[in-house]
């Protein structure tokens, strides 16, 4: 196929295009490599002046945690060839073994398996053939970048992250279930309906998405914490205490979410032209046997743009959760944050960076894996204001 | 479609933002009207505290709220019309500062300064993310096919980041003798202190905030640039229209819809700015409006929270964001009243 | 390797738990909420041997604790609170005192731990934190400076220390806006002879006391870092770990960090003096706090007998030895190393500093002195303006909060 004419671009266009492409690509990654390169150092060269020390990390180095020249090619190599692994073949793996029907849940396993697998060789099986070889290489093998792991171990070892991994896994799976099932209602509900009503819906909802969340959030607290009394009258002697429930939190989330989500669906079932649900009517059904038959089947690349932007805000949140729930259920952001309180040593805070950049790699995976949903679900029209 | 199924399907959703968002809403629109107060009552306190070895003793009148029979705090609510307004507002102060014409004068008033900071904020940032976001949305687009997947990947990192570490991680690249600032201080020759003085804390500010936001307007035009019409494109190159001319005569308009609805969303985050400010610390030199209202109820160490002017200060917020979605909404509206039926 | 370290880990928590049993089961369970830092995480620790015991160290806990105890039943048991926070707690009467609790299970308490309101025992108290000077003994023994008593001292020593040039910032500050740099004034000012409130509960701040005070907090700036307002006391510290300051008046609690072999380049060299004296015959510019805990109303007698025991467990001389420098503890068997001179020195001074006044005009003011008072030091606004302003913000909230009318 030859390309149209009005693709053809001259030299000068097409270089300057790609050296602002490099140049984003460069101010979009490297703050985030940035904290992960501190995240390996020891306390001393993670806050140094000079950007060479934070890399070569000499006083971690000094602690005997480094790596060799042969560590870091072997790494490197095996880090190409999973990255390359995950976007070739990761695909049609997945394609391949799950039915159709549940695609979505099939990505979901393939993610985690990947990420379980990466882990284990990465730093399981990785480090044991390392050793030896260092041992048997001589000066190849002696530790030239310092690095090491013990704020991770810290972390996900003496703090317990892994309990704040779950509670977080367990908000946000409950943000998006609930946000898509209740938003996708409404969505078409407030897309096949031209009433005044349904837009003066839509703008209220607009305004409330506007509101500070910080007015919302303070004024939960009071209310949350003596629920037990004030639901007594409806519900007797076992009225729940909302604070520190995971349902309830997820409840306030979803509710803030709700405005976007709504209106992100609603345009795309705009999208989505009624005669299709028209014609099923025709046939004798109601409008939910039309929704359940005919939309359902269609709507796929827009519920999961909308689920991602859900996914997101239950991930990321930090103002409700530091609130409203207590230590047994803190999810990992308000957690990192409490590494920064008024009491805290710089150990403390490389360990902070730690579990902020373990709290980014699920996010890594979840954008390589849905980047082609999320581009074409726009595409599809849930975009279209 | 009937009003009942309407109902059936709009129900749940509507009765989650009724009950978690305008029940709220309209308590503190209730609350900036009130002031509830303890009643007090001075008595005489004395208190032993630790000193090291030996304690000290002191005794001194405290003033204290007075308790009921069941240990309750007891408290009087009052209504006090527009005080709580006037209070956060300060129009006495303000008027006065008018007639000086003291800009300064004016920014010594939290609330005026905040609403300066949060106005320039929306608006210097608003030209800025939709900028950003077509230059890479159209830059991606040209791209070579197979380098496309790497390069949404990595722009998209930004967003998804979250906030509070995203902000923090690029706070550590500038604060004191953070590696960027030492490496502008050896081009420069001279001490460069990025924290220190309001206006550069500002640009990092909004530095922060185009990064995190415009991958997320970028996506959304690249989305938008995949349904361009390549017919319009072709006979606009044989009308023999520059590459420039395409751009604003076809691409534009097709995305218009697309740069409302990323305005839109940007407004409306943009003027509840709050991460960055605690994030960047700079409380002493700009504060924004959400903060204003976060400080007025954040307790001290003696629990006291200044709910009317917090209620008041978010009330304002309120009515600011409403007048700046005006414009974009009568959009909305017009498109509403044409596609309707 | 990696795999080594885990097991290894696993097998030193195991003995560790193993070894450092408690002296009994707790069958009650017991929640406790305190702030977060070394000191709390120890005291929890220990309570947790006993079982049955969740302990939450939130940053968040001002903000929770005065309603979390005032609900019925309360969340918690047990509240950590320092002198400051336990004001609410005590205006709401939301703890209960302690007096027969104490009496059956505290034979190992000292009196100075009992925290006395009215005669009742309130809280029981187990370390003392202030503000002191910290300083890098190695420097200024080769400037042959003399260890500064008076912040004039201070400020010369800073100036030749500037001279020397050996240093970036001769001086660290916490003055980040806001709470910290409220609380630097709230050290100068009674070092002044200043007095906050007037008997009619209005503030006395604006007065010669309350100008020296801004005076001498301004002259600071010639010597810090720029970036003094974002600096609160985690980054005072860390300046001091990579050698970039000579002298701060630095919490008691931090002086543990300066020795920290894997954070800090100064190991040894960091000293610690009593709090500079704002005026020469004067107490030393600093406040004394203390933190302890407290015991919820609104729960079961049972309950509060469980909690009471368990604290106590908690603040047993096993624990201390554990955690010796970790704060400057009031439970037996503390033994006061190097770094605990200063704090002591600046407790038994003679005249001592005041304890920090906490009660709720207090905390409006502190809330309005930390809002108002940077622009005073960006230069926005003079000393004379500055202490109207804070003036007119504090009436402005104590009005709302209805200690004024």
């Amino acid at each position: 196929m030859s390309t149209p004419r009005a693709m053809r671009q001259s030299f000068a266009l097409r270089f300057s295009s790609g050296a602002f492409l490099a140049f984003w690509c460069l101010l979009a990654a490297f703050p985030i490599f940035w904290i992960a390169v501190m995240s390996f150092k020891s306390p001393v060269d993670a806050f140094a002046d000079s950007a060479w020390d934070v890399i070569t990390g000499p006083a971690t180095r000094a602690n005997g945690d480094g790596l060799s020249i042969i560590d870091i090619a072997l790494g490197v190599v095996v880090l190409f060839f999973a990255i390359r692994w995950a976007f070739t073949k990761l695909p049609a793996l997945v394609r391949q073994y799950c039915p159709p029907g549940l695609i979505v849940l099939g990505w979901i396993v393939g993610a985690l398996v990947y990420a379980i697998t990466f882990v284990l060789i990465f730093f399981g099986l990785l480090p044991l053939i390392l050793g030896v070889l260092n041992s048997l290489l001589g000066p190849l093998g002696t530790p030239v970048l310092g690095m090491t792991t013990q704020h991770y171990i810290a972390v996900w070892g003496e703090n317990e992250f892994y309990r704040n991994f779950l509670n977080s896994m367990l908000v946000t799976a409950g943000v998006v279930t609930i946000s898509l099932t209740v938003g996708t209602l409404a969505g078409y509900g407030l897309a096949r309906s031209g009433s005044d009503l349904a837009f003066w819906l839509l703008i209220l909802a607009l305004i409330f998405r506007a509101l500070p969340h910080s007015v919302l959030v303070a004024g939960y607290l009071p209310v949350f914490i003596n629920s037990s009394e004030i639901l007594a009258p409806i519900f007797g002697e076992g009225a729940p205490t909302l604070y520190g429930q995971p349902w309830a939190v997820i409840a306030v989330l979803v509710s803030i979410n709700q405005p976007f989500t709504i209106w992100m669906l609603r345009s795309f079932f705009q999208n989505i032209p009624a005669e299709l649900d028209e014609a099923a009517r025709v046939d004798g059904c109601s409008h939910f046997q039309a929704f359940r038959r005919v939309i359902m089947p269609v709507m796929w690349p827009g519920v999961i743009t909308t689920g991602l932007f859900s996914f997101l805000l239950g991930y990321n949140d930090f103002l409700v959760t530091a609130l409203l729930l207590d230590a047994q259920n803190q999810t990992m952001v308000p957690a990192i944050a409490g590494y920064f309180n008024r009491e805290t040593t710089t150990t403390d805070q490389v360990e902070a960076v730690a579990a902020a950049v373990s709290i980014t790699a699920p996010l890594f995976l979840l954008v390589m894996v849905f980047q082609r949903q999320i581009v074409s679900g726009l595409t599809a029209g849930a975009v279209k204001g | 479609m009937k009003f009942k199924t309407f109902a059936a399907f709009v129900g749940p959703s509507v009765f989650m933002m009724l009950l978690f968002i305008a029940a709220p809403l309209v308590s503190v629109f209730i609350q900036s009207f009130q002031v509830t107060q303890p009643i007090l009552e001075q008595i005489e306190v004395e208190t032993c505290t630790p000193g090291f070895l030996t304690q000290t003793c002191t005794t001194e009148i405290k003033t204290v709220p007075v308790l009921d029979e069941a240990g309750k705090t007891v408290t009087a609510t009052r209504w006090v019309g527009l005080q709580s307004y006037r209070n956060v507002l300060q129009m006495d102060k303000f008027w006065s500062a008018v007639g000086n014409g003291s800009w300064n004068q004016i920014m010594q008033i939290d609330f005026w300064k905040a609403l300066r900071f949060t106005l320039s904020f929306t608006l210097l940032t608003l030209p800025l993310v939709i900028g950003v976001g077509l230059a890479i949305a159209l830059a991606v687009n040209n791209a070579t096919r197979s380098i496309r997947g790497p390069i949404i990947f990595i722009s998209l990192l930004p967003f998804i980041i979250t906030p509070v570490i995203g902000s923090l991680s690029i706070y550590w690249l500038f604060v004191g003798d953070g590696i960027l600032t030492a490496m502008m201080e050896r081009w420069s020759g001279q001490n460069i202190s990025m924290f220190a003085q309001a206006w550069t804390i500002e640009l990092l500010m909004y530095f922060y905030r185009v990064w995190h936001v415009a991958p997320f307007a970028f996506v959304i035009f690249y989305a938008g640039l995949q349904t361009v019409n390549m017919d319009t494109l072709e006979s606009a190159v044989i009308d023999g229209a520059s590459r420039w001319e395409r751009l604003r005569h076809v691409i534009v308009p097709h995305l218009m819809p697309l740069i409302i609805f990323i305005a839109l969303i940007h407004l409306m985050d943009c003027y509840r700015v709050f991460d960055e400010i605690v994030g960047f610390r700079s409380q002493a030199h700009v504060i924004s409006l959400q903060w204003l209202t976060f400080d007025f109820m954040t307790p001290d160490d003696a629990g006291n929270r200044a709910m009317s002017r917090a209620s008041a200060s978010s009330m304002l917020t309120m009515i600011g964001i409403v007048l700046l979605l005006i414009m974009p909404l009568r959009r909305t509206w017009r498109d509403h009243k044409g596609s309707a039926h | 390797m990696f795999l080594k370290k885990i097991a290894l880990a696993g097998v030193v928590s195991l003995l560790g738990s193993a070894a450092m049993a408690c002296s009994y089961q707790n069958e009650v369970p017991v929640k406790s909420l305190s702030a977060g830092f070394e000191a709390w995480k120890a005291v929890t620790d220990a309570m947790a041997e006993c079982g049955n015991f969740q302990a939450e160290l939130d940053q968040e806990f001002r903000t929770k604790q005065p309603a979390a105890f005032e609900a019925n039943p309360s969340l918690y048991q047990i509240g950590g609170v320092s002198n400051g926070t336990i004001t609410p707690l005590l205006n709401a009467g939301t703890i209960r005192p302690l007096d027969d609790l104490v009496e059956k299970y505290g034979q190992n308490l000292s009196p100075n731990q009992l925290i006395r309101i009215n005669g009742q025992i309130m809280a029981v108290a187990m370390m003392v934190n202030t503000q002191h000077l910290m300083y890098r003994s190695d420097i200024l023994a080769d400037l042959g400076i003399d260890t500064p008593t008076t912040w004039d001292e201070v400020y010369a020593a800073a100036e030749k220390i500037k001279e020397a040039g050996v240093v970036d910032y001769p001086l660290g500050a916490t003055m980040k806006s806001g709470w910290n740099i409220a609380q630097e004034f709230v050290n100068m000012y009674p070092g002044h002879g200043g007095k906050f409130f007037n008997d009619d509960n209005t503030t006395a701040v604006n007065s010669d006391a309350g100008l020296a005070s801004l005076e001498t907090m301004k002259k600071a700036l010639d010597y810090t870092d720029p970036e003094v307002l974002v600096s609160d006391s985690t980054y005072v510290q860390q300046q001091f770990q990579q050698g970039k300051i000579a002298m701060a008046n630095l919490w008691a609690s931090r002086a543990g960090a300066m020795n920290d072999e894997a954070e800090s380049q100064v190991v040894g060299k960091v000293a610690m003096a009593a709090a500079p004296k704002a005026v020469a015959d004067g107490a030393p510019a600093t406040t004394l706090w203390w933190d302890g805990i407290v015991i919820a109303k609104n729960i079961s007698d049972e309950e509060a007998d469980a909690a009471f025991r368990l604290a106590m467990e908690g603040l047993d001389t096993e624990m201390v030895q554990g955690a010796n420098d970790a704060a400057i503890w009031l439970v037996g068997g503390y033994e006061p190393t190097d770094i605990a001179t200063g704090a002591i020195e600046t407790a038994t001074a003679n005249p001592a500093p005041p304890a920090y006044p906490s009660t709720t005009q207090m905390g409006l003011l502190h809330t309005a002195l930390g809002n108002e008072l940077p622009a005073f030091l960006t230069g926005e606004r003079d000393a004379a303006a500055t202490l109207i302003a804070i003036e007119e913000a504090y009436t402005t909230s104590a009005k709302e909060a209805g200690v004024l009318k």
